[in-house]
């Protein structure tokens, strides 16, 4: 039946023609008028002093964020704090929007319906679109205006948000990169279970050491496995102290190329596919969660990935091995760069929104970078504390006493130099210029290419996306 | 054994078809029914079984954990809950609006006919994706993303509904309906009263395919919607794969929780169901 | 269903004139014909044809970082996307994906439908068991599929140590992803395809199947001489459907593999939710002329389906 009128259909009618095509100019002056809302005005330099907050009754601000499971938990612990501590004055709600591609993607579509929350976190990667969409007000306008004291938190940490010594936006979840080893395979191999590897030689040496076969061939361990992500690419990046996009690293001028193609990154990519063709490395493809599972899962001896996941491996290892951490691996013994902070910041919006708003925003911002809830953040979640007050805390040296593999992040992140390399690249397009890195080194792990050439592909599918959006911006 | 298969099997095969017949249905059972018990079993393993490797296939153990784990993931009830809401609003708002225009395409005198039809036609050749772009900033526009209008509006009317309608209509015998105009019956309380009840099987039939269709409904739900508690049952299910890194056992958890009713339709209803999917198919 | 059969009236809607009082209800008549016509044609010009157009405007023009559209560049975004070597393998992929599906998944669901037509005890049991799939949806089937096919913990490769053979990698071998995904959707499909078919095969007439073996006729020949033609608009129609279905197929893919490894299992339709929105894209111009591409697609096969295949059935 259904196939029977789809055949009616293509016994064509002129007079259908003709409605279409009214119906279809009828839309096309639709379509042309609904332009939608162009991108705000760039936001006026003074921020609202406190006293905007007197006598304005309950001031209701909604806080977007990308948290879920315990961070979550552990976030609306502290949004609920800050509410009763300011009854009447400020309510803050915080919505969870999804993972950070999707609330970019929802960020966008509320500036089109001028339904922007007054305070989203955003991920490192979308810091240069918040900046260029011209919708936020930067935190450097509060901390001057209330000459608020920023010497409590960590330089290396607010350097990947500032411009000039500007800092546009807070960081909050930060995460940075670090190696998990598996203490007890490393033991069962004959090697020592205090001494990772730092370099790509010695976890090449190490791994060959730690893949177990079974009788029929297969491999039953692997030395060495992590999930091809785009990331861990610029952590490499920063490690050899080189910038990943030109004009110092996109901030000293808006980025014009992408730089992923060195001879380093080739290096690396040679590295890892000639592990994985030798059988050393696992290749468990681009989703994050199945690197993760492979050396949870005691199948994987060696693993790089966030300090975020520290409690997850340690939950699954429970009464099956040990983990280790050690710094994130150097390409060569002489790299003098180190990681890249990651993880997200908050952003205040001020376009919609009222001086009330913004300054409630503001407070609940000063709250959560307080060194005791910043404790509380850290030790709940295994996110790097902002603050250096509260590594101090008693708390908090008690949480990293028991986590011992914690304290290599903090010496990891207080031996980093911060210059443009490790305050890592600023770019408007750079979620999708992480993607297609990510492809390239995919591609150069699978063998379809050379290294050489699969980073070449992938900076060449960069470049019209960094034009357009330049050309975007210019305002063309 | 008798009806056609007989006949081609004892041809094709000769003297024993009934074992082969039991034979290789056994072994196609197996290889389909496979995913289903392997859902079924890893939904009560604990990560030792389902996490580790080499995975086992039967649980040690009822590690009904899992369930209660999958709520504190996402909040399934609720999900449902949008779920049903929004295949509901579209059965009924497409049975009426379909309803309403097939009744005027099979009795009414409409002006330009052959043009509307073929109108409501068209709507049928064009596939969703191709427009979904335009329809999701239309609700962003709006100011409509993360609401039940937004799941719901697009799919308040259907092409391929007042078809089916209209078919069924058409056999309504014009005598009848000439009697009651006759007795002064108006158009409203004719189709109220008289069409509907009779023409029940396409309605049901026209009902079950808007409903299935809504349900399992994915791209636009994931594009309009952004909170759990706003997201349907078949995203919140594939944020909890997305989201868990942890536990297989907990994933497929939710998706029992999530088929339980479809596979009791299938199970307990196969002859409605198989009827209601072809009322007005090929016959 | 009402018992009395139409009989061969004037068209419904008609009756013969009768004058001026039949004219001005004639009128009445019109205008509550477009009023019931009314609610349906609001949804369609608001959420089909409007957005159609909106379509085709946005293809052939520039965006901003936010994605509203800025300048008009014409057919560039259209030369762009055919001249990139992306969208060939795009376009390969859907194709190739199409044929990877409904091929088998009719195959398959046309042997078990003639399998399980046989009146043996127990059937009903069978035929239980081979519609469970229809219980899933496109979210449930694919999230089932990707907890067995991880390729570490996964058990499918775990049932392949147990026999001694290396482990597949499913869904990050770009060789076999879509292949991987082809497989969790004829899963899906053979719920579907076997209720069509086994309907229809249950109204296939015994006797002609008396009448032909009374005439020496058996085994393969009947299937291909009566079976196989009579189920016909069943096929007809399960293939025009499943093919559609491939072509729009979004949901196994965001979910088991989001368009990898290396792109190889990204179809049209996730070309289009990748431009458009993934990774925090906005690249709405190139996206809607993706989406142009994809009506013609659709309607190009589904007219030489119609063409080509439908004049081969033969209707009861």
């Amino acid at each position: 039946m259904y196939s029977q009128q789809l055949h009616g259909q293509f016994q064509g009618s002129p007079v259908r023609l003709r409605a279409f095509g009214l119906i279809a100019t009828f839309a096309l002056v639709l379509s042309a008028c609904s332009g939608g809302s162009g991108a705000a005005a760039a936001p006026s330099a003074g921020a609202p002093a406190a006293n905007v907050l007197n006598g304005s009754g309950l001031v209701k601000i909604s806080f977007w964020h990308a948290m879920n499971g315990t961070p979550d938990k552990a976030l609306q612990a502290l949004v609920d704090k800050f509410n009763a501590a300011n009854q009447g004055k400020i309510q803050v709600t915080a919505n969870y929007q999804g993972n950070y591609d999707d609330n970019l993607a929802k960020y966008k579509a509320a500036i089109q319906s001028k339904q922007t929350p007054s305070l989203i976190m955003m991920y490192d990667v979308g810091t240069r679109l918040m900046i260029d969409s011209g919708q936020t007000i930067p935190m450097q306008a509060f901390i001057d205006a209330d000459k608020f004291d920023v010497s409590d938190l960590q330089p290396n940490i607010l350097g990947y948000y500032s411009i000039g010594g500007k800092l546009y936006s807070m960081p909050f979840n930060t995460s940075m990169p670090i190696l998990y080893y598996n203490k007890t395979a490393f033991a069962k191999a004959g090697l020592d279970p205090n001494t990772p590897p730092t370099t790509l030689s010695e976890i090449r040496a190490d791994a060959e050491k730690l893949t177990v076969k079974d009788a029929s061939g297969n491999v039953v361990q692997y030395g060495f496995g992590a999930a091809i992500y785009g990331w861990f690419m610029e952590q490499f990046t920063a490690v050899t102290n080189q910038e990943y996009c030109d004009n110092g690293n996109g901030r000293t001028a808006a980025a014009a190329k992408v730089l992923v193609n060195g001879p380093e990154q080739v290096q690396l990519m040679t590295w890892w596919a000639q592990m994985v063709k030798d059988g050393l490395a696992v290749n468990t493809g681009r989703i994050t969660a199945d690197g993760q599972n492979a050396f949870k899962s005691g199948r994987v001896a060696i693993n790089i990935e966030s300090t975020g996941v520290l409690g997850g491996y340690l939950q699954a290892a429970q009464g099956k091995f040990d983990i280790g951490t050690g710094f994130y691996p150097k390409i060569q013994a002489s790299d003098a760069g180190g990681p890249i902070i990651g993880g997200a910041s908050l952003w205040i919006d001020q376009a919609n929104h009222s001086p009330q708003e913004q300054r409630a925003a503001w407070e609940f911002v000063k709250f959560l970078m307080q060194p005791e809830n910043q404790t509380y953040w850290h030790t709940q979640t295994g996110y790097f504390p902002v603050s250096k007050g509260a590594l101090n805390d008693p708390t908090d040296k008690a949480w990293v006493q028991k986590n011992p593999q914690f304290t290599t992040a903090i010496t990891q992140l207080q031996q980093t130099k911060l210059d443009p390399a490790t305050q890592g690249c600023l770019l408007g397009v750079m979620p999708q210029v992480r993607q297609n890195t990510e492809l390239g080194m995919e591609k150069a792990i699978l063998g379809q290419a050379t290294p050489q050439a699969a980073l070449d592909a992938a900076v060449a599918a960069d470049q019209p996306l960094i034009d357009q959006y330049n050309q975007a911006k210019a305002g063309n | 054994m008798s009806g056609p298969l007989r006949a081609i099997l004892v041809g094709a095969f000769g003297a024993l078809p009934r074992a082969i017949l039991y034979l290789v249905l056994a072994a196609l059972v197996v290889g389909i029914v496979f995913p289903i018990y392997y859902m079924f079993a890893g939904s009560l393993m604990g990560p030792a079984d389902i996490n580790t490797f080499p995975p086992s296939l039967v649980p040690h153990g009822l590690h009904l954990q899992n369930y209660q784990t999958v709520f504190d993931i996402i909040p399934l009830g609720q999900q449902y809950l949008n779920s049903i809401i929004m295949a509901s609003v579209i059965t009924i708002a497409q049975l009426t609006t379909a309803t309403l225009a097939a009744y005027a395409f099979a009795f009414l005198r409409v002006p330009r006919k052959r043009l509307w039809f073929g109108l409501f036609l068209s709507t049928m050749m064009v596939p969703w994706e191709a427009i979904i772009i335009p329809n999701y900033l239309t609700m962003a526009e709006a100011g409509l993303i993360n609401t039940y209008l937004a799941l719901t509006l697009p799919f308040l009317a259907t092409g391929f509904g007042t078809f089916l309608l209209r078919q069924s209509f058409l056999t309504f015998p014009q005598d009848l309906r000439d009697a009651a105009f006759i007795d002064g019956c108006g158009h409203l309380r004719f189709l109220a009263q008289i069409l509907v009840p009779l023409q029940r099987p396409a309605l049901a039939a026209l009902g079950v395919f808007a409903f299935l269709g809504a349900w399992s409904q994915y791209f636009w739900p994931l594009l309009v919607t952004q909170s759990p508690q706003m997201q349907t049952i078949q995203i919140g299910i594939s944020q909890l794969k997305s989201e868990d890194t942890n536990d297989p056992g907990s994933v497929m958890a939710g998706v029992v929780l999530a088929i339980l009713p479809t596979l009791a339709l299938v199970v307990f209803g196969q002859r409605f169901v198989v009827r209601g999917l072809f009322a007005g198919a090929v016959k | 269903m009402s018992q009395v059969k139409a009989a061969p009236a004037p068209r419904a809607g008609e009756r013969a004139g009768v004058g001026d009082p039949a004219r001005a209800s004639s009128r009445r008549e019109s205008m509550t014909a477009l009023l019931f016509l009314a609610p349906s044609l609001l949804v369609f010009l608001a959420f089909v044809f409007y957005p159609l157009v909106r379509s085709l405007f946005l293809s052939v023009h520039a965006n901003d970082i936010i994605g509203q559209p800025t300048r008009l560049v014409g057919l560039e975004n259209y030369v762009a996307m055919l001249t990139g070597p992306e969208f060939r393998l795009v376009l390969w992929t859907t194709f190739w994906f199409a044929a990877l599906t409904v091929v088998p998944s009719i195959a398959i669901s046309l042997v078990l439908a003639l399998l399980l037509s046989a009146r043996v005890r127990g059937i009903r049991f069978f035929r239980t068991a081979f519609a469970l799939p229809f219980a899933f949806s496109v979210a449930t089937a694919a999230v089932v599929f990707s907890v067995l096919y991880n390729n570490v913990v996964g058990i499918l490769n775990g049932l392949l140590f147990d026999l001694g053979l290396p482990g597949l990698n499913w869904l990050t071998d770009p060789g076999i992803a879509l292949v991987s995904v082809a497989i969790a959707t004829v899963w899906l499909q053979l719920g579907y395809d076997l209720l069509v078919l086994c309907a229809g095969l249950g109204a296939i007439p015994e006797d002609l199947y008396e009448a032909a073996s009374l005439d020496g006729a058996s085994g393969w020949r009947l299937a291909r001489r009566i079976t196989v033609p009579l189920l016909a608009p069943q096929l007809f129609f399960l293939i025009v459907v499943s093919t559609v279905q491939a072509l729009q197929s979004f949901g196994q893919i965001y979910i088991l593999t989001r368009g990898g490894p290396s792109n190889t299992t990204t179809t049209l339709v996730y070309s289009i939710y990748s431009r458009a929105f993934a990774f925090g894209s906005s690249d709405f111009g190139y996206a809607s002329a993706e989406a142009v591409v994809l009506l013609v697609v659709v309607l190009v096969i589904t007219a030489i389906q119609f063409g080509f295949l439908e004049r081969r059935v033969f209707y009861q």
